[in-house]
């Protein structure tokens, strides 16, 4: 035992890619219901 | 106080392009940072490679609460002013805050294992932030439940300013007790080869965040407009003039 944490590459890799993938479904949600409600609006239904 | 009013117009202006400019500044920003966090910055001398993780935890962490104080602003104009543009605002970054404080548990979570060696502890400041969490996530639960606009501004907007209390709890929650959390880090206290990837990744989650608090003010405030005034075709019917026995 070092004290050092040795590797630790496929937390890092996990923690960014959980993050991109959070954020662009998100993004990608508020696009899509955004679109929706212009689109309603424009046709004016309830 | 005032009184919100369901006759009053939501704002009809030209919707600008400002938040999605905000979001093509996110895009470059995060890219950028993240590429310096990932390849050029050293790897930190205890934590070795897991310490990347900040790059990424911690802007998440600083514009989390930033996006529910702004929640606790609008649901103090919300209530005072009575104006819809800020209930609007209110729904919106609460949401966002919720989107982020989950990333920042999910993420703080992947760094605990290596480093801890745990996935969780209830430790004061993960279990306020856990508390932050379901906080916002009941009021944007109570807001889906209430169909009346006025009671769900209303109500939202108090139960917003009683969750916000946590938000300095959390922040101070690793100075107050002793906490396996490491305390805030300052400019001081972090080497100068970890600042650039840090500042530009915080200013990333920072548009992004308003990028998306804008996009989703539009949808909660074309959702009320549809919910305080119907279209005109939506002509008000007598009470059992569709039934087949009212049209006699």
């Amino acid at each position: 035992m070092t004290g050092v944490v040795t590797g630790g590459w496929s937390f890092v890799i996990a923690a960014y890619g959980l993050t991109a993938l959070v954020l662009i479904i998100y993004t990608a949600s508020v696009v899509a219901r955004y679109r929706r409600e212009r689109q309603r609006v424009e046709r004016g239904e309830p | 106080m005032k009184r919100y009013d369901t006759q009053a117009p939501i704002s009809a202006k030209v919707p600008s392009k400002a938040p999605w400019v905000f979001l093509g500044l996110a895009v470059v920003f995060l890219a950028v940072g993240s590429y310096l966090g990932l390849f050029v910055a050293p790897p930190e001398h205890y934590m070795g490679e897991v310490q990347r993780i900040m790059y990424v935890h911690v802007p998440t962490a600083w514009n989390a609460m930033l996006a529910f104080s702004f929640a606790f602003i609008c649901a103090l104009l919300s209530l005072f002013r009575a104006d819809w543009k800020w209930d609007a605002r209110m729904e919106a970054a609460i949401e966002v805050g919720i989107i982020l404080s989950f990333l920042l548990c999910m993420q703080g979570s992947i760094w605990a294992k290596p480093t801890w060696g745990v996935w969780w502890d209830w430790d004061p400041r993960l279990t306020t932030t856990a508390v932050m969490l379901a906080a916002f996530l009941g009021i944007l639960t109570l807001r889906r439940f209430v169909d009346d606009p006025v009671k769900r501004a209303t109500w939202s907007a108090a139960a917003t300013i009683i969750a916000f209390v946590d938000v300095p709890i959390v922040y101070f929650s690793v100075r107050w007790w002793n906490s396996l959390h490491q305390l805030q880090s300052t400019p001081e206290t972090v080497s100068s080869a970890f600042h650039w990837p840090l500042r530009i990744n915080a200013f990333g989650v920072l548009f992004l965040m308003i990028g998306l608090i804008w996009l989703r003010t539009r949808v909660a405030s074309l959702r009320l407009q549809n919910e305080l005034a119907p279209p005109p075709d939506e002509v008000p019917v007598a009470a059992g003039a569709l039934h087949p026995e009212g049209a006699r």
